[in-house]
């Protein structure tokens, strides 16, 4: 594993525009963070906030700023299928096997970019939550309510194994690209939508809606009530079941097809 | 011990056999051309060999192994066409490829060196005209000094005096005993090289082995006299004359044996027949190719 990582990183490291994409994506976070709680700190929201409670203190800011945060994670999934479609436009796919990695080292090597980009969002996220918690907030530091963080955590990566999934079987960046966005920000929560009010519950349980189940504003959440919903545990196993079977594909169209 | 053994592979693309049955072996040490014209089903065949696309049937083995990602380190590739990260330099390109071979560093300079790109090691591949793309998947294919390399098209793209340049280091590979797997349909190419071939047309194999064995080259006798029709007339009578045929002044004669020029010289002049022209020539490859290929000559 470590040379399949050594490979990658001499991949990229001379590759301006992952580090320029990377560095914007994890700029969003803080600057979105702060920028929605200093906004939301103003004169007139707090009359808002006496009736609420300040959703930057803790524990709110974990999931205030975790469903803040589920809106501005698309970048990271360009990132991602960029990352692969190089592979197939520039062939190296087939040049990485032919010179020496099993196709399953490969599939290794993207599923390491999965696991560094969400676990180093991960990081700048409880980071720049921590910091807007005790800037914005009036509480002391406190982890309750981070599991917020972890649903988030989870919706992220089921985000990026429908980015790698769609870039082995797309193989193009631009289609790609139009694909995953066209579904990230819409076909989702439109096919939810449509389930729900036809079929009702399960809507809930699409994808990306399953994270966004268990990731309500907290203003909004507070104002509207959330209706009917699953126990939290139903929505966690559908995305842990989402990235096991995205993650399958991955591994079968890459094991048994031509390249 | 066979470096390669192919065993009944087929592979179909829809409609399209482009491969069916072929089964061969190459031997260690040897220079094994794989010969045929476009679209006969090479590349698929060494797209196979080197696990970029799947066989619907049959196996093969690498150095006598199942093989796996281990055997194709101790190969050097080129399959087809370069193919590099265009953002990156050809030095870090190599860099990359080493890193996957498992070798170290150290051998880049060298390899830039035999494919002559020193002086452009740090330019971006994208940069690179056709030749040079080329002429770095050459020197990815040296990387570490394979034993065994596979040559698809070595000299596509590059120019009269690169194409001189590969054929001169292939030959001298060949001459250090490595094994070397050559696809092309440049006979020529092929020809001044390979002890062993393995011909195909439309994804069949035709014939396969130690070149002398499997493609009868026959040599003949270029020859002629002040009368070419005496002389023809004689030959028809010489024995082991299969054929004569007068060709733009000289007379072309085949044997079924390895002909002697002193016998025939010494036959003429019994005939009262005075040569004033006498050689002997061998078949080229390019014919005995298009022969067994059954395409009509130019």
């Amino acid at each position: 594993m470590k040379q399949i990582i050594y490979t990658e990183w001499l991949k990229v490291k001379n590759y301006r525009t992952f580090w320029v994409m990377l560095l914007l994506a994890l700029v969003i976070i803080p600057a979105g963070n702060f920028m929605v709680a200093d906004k939301l700190s103003d004169q007139n929201f707090r009359q808002v906030g006496k009736l609420l409670g300040n959703p930057f203190s803790f524990p709110d800011v974990w999931l205030t700023l975790a469903s803040l945060n589920s809106y501005i994670s698309a970048l990271f999934g360009l990132l991602l299928i960029i990352l692969v479609t190089n592979e197939y436009t520039y062939r190296t796919n087939r040049q990485n096997v032919i010179d020496g990695w099993e196709r399953k080292e490969f599939v290794y090597a993207k599923l390491f970019w999965l696991v560094a980009i969400s676990l180093t969002t991960l990081i700048v996220a409880t980071l720049s939550a921590t910091l807007v918690g005790m800037i914005y907030g009036e509480k002391p530091f406190s982890f309750e309510g981070y599991h917020y963080m972890l649903y988030y955590f989870l919706q992220f990566n089921v985000m990026l194994t429908i980015a790698l999934l769609i870039g082995v079987l797309v193989k193009r960046a631009g289609l790609g690209i139009v694909l995953f966005v066209a579904y990230n920000m819409m076909l989702d929560q439109l096919l939810s939508f449509i389930l729900k009010r036809y079929v009702g519950l399960p809507g809930g349980l699409l994808p990306l809606q399953s994270g966004d189940e268990l990731l309500p504003f907290p203003l909004v959440g507070k104002m509207v009530s959330a209706g009917d919903q699953y126990e939290p545990y139903v929505y966690v196993t559908a995305m842990i079941g989402y990235i096991a079977v995205g993650i399958y594909l991955v591994f079968r169209k890459i094991l048994k097809s031509d390249l | 011990m066979p470096i390669l053994s192919l065993q009944n592979i087929s592979k179909r693309y829809g409609a399209v056999q482009a491969l069916s049955g072929v089964s061969f072996e190459v031997p260690a040490g040897s220079v094994f051309g794989v010969l045929g014209p476009n679209g006969s089903g090479k590349t698929t065949l060494l797209g196979i060999v080197t696990d970029v696309l799947k066989a619907d049937t049959g196996s093969f083995s690498l150095f006598d192994k199942t093989p796996t990602a281990r055997e194709r380190r101790q190969i050097g590739t080129l399959l087809e066409t370069p193919n590099f990260y265009h953002y990156l330099s050809g030095y870090k390109n190599l860099e990359i490829s080493a890193a996957i071979k498992q070798r170290g560093k150290d051998d880049i300079a060298r390899v830039l060196e035999i494919c002559g790109l020193t002086a452009r090691q740090h330019s971006a591949f994208k940069t690179y005209s056709l030749g040079m793309k080329q002429r770095l998947a050459i020197a990815a294919v040296l990387l570490g000094d394979p034993e065994v390399l596979i040559l698809d098209e070595p000299t596509n793209g590059l120019d009269p005096s690169g194409i001189a340049e590969v054929r001169g280091l292939v030959r001298k590979l060949a001459d250090s005993g490595k094994t070397i797997i050559l696809a092309s349909h440049l006979l020529d190419e092929v020809e001044k090289v390979c002890t062993h071939v393995a011909i195909l047309r439309s994804g069949k194999l035709l014939l396969s082995g130690a070149v002398n064995a499997v493609i009868s080259r026959n040599d003949f006798v270029e020859l002629s006299a002040a009368d070419n029709a005496q002389l023809q007339a004689a030959m028809l009578r010489y024995p082991g004359c299969t054929g004569a045929d007068i060709q733009g002044g000289l007379i072309r004669a085949s044997f079924d044996a390895s002909p002697d020029a002193a016998a025939i010289n010494s036959y003429c002049a019994q005939q009262g027949i005075w040569l004033n022209h006498l050689q002997l020539r061998q078949k080229s490859l390019e014919t005995a190719f298009l022969e067994i290929t059954n395409i009509p000559a130019k």
